[in-house]
This record gives C-alpha cells, sequence and structure tokens, in this order.
C-alpha cells in the first residue's frame, strides 16, 4: 500500500465529511443555538450581570458571526481527526469487514463506530444546548464523556479479537459479551452532576438536531472513504497480485 | 496458490507510519475542537490566551452539536 496515498484519501474524506457535518449543523443546529444563547442572555441581563444596551447587541452579533463561521471549520477540523480514526481502523479491519465491496464495508465499520463511539455514549450523556451547564464541572464532564466513549471504543475491539477466536457459531456471543459489558459500564459510570433549568423541549430538540449532524458525518465519511479506497488504492493492489 | 496469498497478504498490510501519523492528528483534532480551553494558542500568547479563548469560541458551535461539554 502506498504510504502516501493512504493518508491523502483518509484526510480528504475526513475532511468532506466534516464539511457536511457543519454544514448540516449551520443549517439545522444553529436555530437551536441561537434560541439557547437568547435565554443565557436574558439570564445575564435578570442578573446584571450585562445591560440590554445596543452596544451589548452589536458584540453580540459579531461574536455570533464569528461562531456560526467556525461552525464549519471545526467541522472540518474535527472530521480530519475523526476521520483519521475512522481510517485507522478501516485499514486494520478491512479484510474482516462484512460486504461485498469498500463503499458496504466502510458503511459497516461507519456504522459500528457510530453506535459505539458515539451513539451509545451519547444515551448516556446527552449533548446539551448552551445555558445548559455548569462552567465548574466542565472538565469532569469532559473527562466522564471521553472515559466512556474510550471504555466503550477499547471494549467493542477487545470483543471484537475475541470473536475471532470464537467458532463460527459462538461468534455472536461476543456481540452478547460486548452488550453486557458496555451495560455494566452505563450504569456503573457516574450521571452527569448538572442540572437542566432551561426547557426540556428546546433541550430535545436540540439533542435529535445534533444526532441528525453526528449522523451526516458518519455516513458521509464511510461513503468517501469507501469509494476513494475503490478507486485509489484497491484497483492498484489488485493487478499486482495477480502478477 | 500459496505463493499467490502471500503477496497478497504484505501488499495489503498497512503501514505504520501512516497509523502514527494518523493517530497524531485523531489526538490533536479532537483536541482541538473537544478540549481546548486556551491551552493551544497559550504556547504563543501565554496566559492572555486562557482568558481570550479563541479556539474555544471558534469550534464552540460544533463543540455543543457534536456533544462535548463545553460550559
Ligand atoms: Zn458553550
Amino acid at each position: 500500500m502506498k504510504t502516501f496515498l493512504f493518508i491523502i484519501i483518509v484526510l480528504i474524506s475526513g475532511a468532506f465529511a466534516g464539511f457536511v457535518h457543519g454544514t448540516v449543523n449551520f443549517a439545522i443546529v444553529e436555530p437551536y443555538l441561537d434560541q439557547a444563547i437568547g435565554i443565557e442572555n436574558q439570564n445575564l441581563f435578570a442578573t446584571g450581570e450585562e445591560e440590554d444596551t445596543p452596544e451589548f447587541w452589536v458584540e453580540y452579533e459579531g461574536y455570533r458571526t464569528w461562531q456560526k463561521g467556525g461552525q464549519i471549520l471545526a467541522g472540518v477540523i474535527l472530521g480530519v481527526s475523526v476521520g483519521s480514526l475512522f481510517g485507522i481502523v478501516f485499514a486494520l479491519s478491512r479484510n474482516s469487514l462484512p460486504g461485498s465491496n469498500d463503499v458496504k464495508k466502510s458503511l459497516v465499520l461507519a456504522g459500528i463506530m457510530w453506535l459505539t463511539l458515539y451513539f451509545i455514549p451519547f444515551l448516556k450523556y446527552p449533548a446539551n444546548p448552551p445555558t445548559v451547564g455548569d462552567t465548574e464541572t466542565v472538565v469532569l464532564r469532559a473527562i466522564l464523556y471521553l472515559t466512556f466513549i474510550a471504555i466503550s471504543g477499547f471494549g467493542a475491539v477487545g470483543f471484537y479479537q475475541l470473536s475471532k477466536k470464537l467458532q463460527n457459531n459462538k461468534k455472536l456471543l461476543a456481540l452478547l459479551g460486548y452488550g453486557v459489558f458496555i451495560s455494566a459500564v452505563f450504569l456503573a459510570m457516574p450521571e452527569n452532576p448538572d442540572e437542566i433549568t432551561a426547557p426540556m423541549n428546546l433541550v430535545n430538540e436540540f439533542r435529535i438536531m445534533s444526532v441528525l449532524g453526528v449522523t451526516s458525518f458518519w455516513i458521509s465519511v464511510g461513503i468517501i472513504l469507501g469509494l476513494l479506497w475503490n478507486r485509489l488504492l484497491t484497483k492498484q493492489e489488485t493487478p499486482q497480485s495477480y502478477s | 496458490m500459496s505463493e499467490t496469498r502471500q503477496i497478497n497478504v504484505s501488499k495489503t498490510s498497512v503501514p505504520k507510519l501512516a497509523l502514527l501519523a494518523l493517530g497524531i492528528i485523531f489526538a490533536a483534532g479532537l483536541f482541538v475542537v473537544g478540549f481546548d480551553q486556551g491551552h493551544i494558542f497559550s504556547l504563543v500568547y501565554g496566559e492572555q490566551a486562557f482568558t481570550d479563548l479563541y479556539i474555544h469560541e471558534l469550534t464552540h458551535d460544533m463543540r455543543h452539536a457534536a456533544g462535548f461539554p463545553c460550559h
């Protein structure tokens, strides 16, 4: 395999998928962010921390424009990052993934990683809009969230290794094992310590949009990496193996 | 036959260097979007970076939307 080409393909697919993620968020998540920050502003006025003046709104608009543009750029950065992990795992597991071609294989892997690295951790520690969350606990919350993701990810890899050692008809046991393991972790990990004071329908709708955004990333990265791999890496391999 | 298979395996083996490079990119990118509270710019701008929080503000919306704790 050509090292340079492999890296480029992985980075490009991550960047594109991240761009899709940022754009989807820009369209469907931003309205909820604006609403949530609106509540924060009202709280600032109510407590006297800020004054409801034209100057405040000028500064606020500038700051929000910067953040909204940042959504897309941050999507690309996050996409390249998570896409790199995806590329590593795909390269290592491609031969044993089910599916008749690279696109199907990489979509299967994207689905597995979406479930184990995103959706299961999300059920325990769901995304929150601004105005939910105590600044004092942000480091604790970040550690809890990332720890859960890491445990789930390494757990999935561990049970996958185990499944390779089991006979065909016992392979499902490994899947069951992961299910039991992650349920135990789910119950054992501490809850998010912050209480939610924002309207619950705003929080829930924000969370649904957040899931749709992240899901758009995983679908995109699966399709794009699979397509590029198939075009640029598989074709090269085949003639060589016949020679 | 067995020879062909051997060639196949060696051709699909993944370059270690590439995995290392991608691993570093993964960790760095995740830190920028999911964690940074001024740490990265503080390497250049010192303590002021922890007050300005440029990267935090830039990645703020994505941080919330992607499910990372933010504030
Ligand atoms: Zn925030």
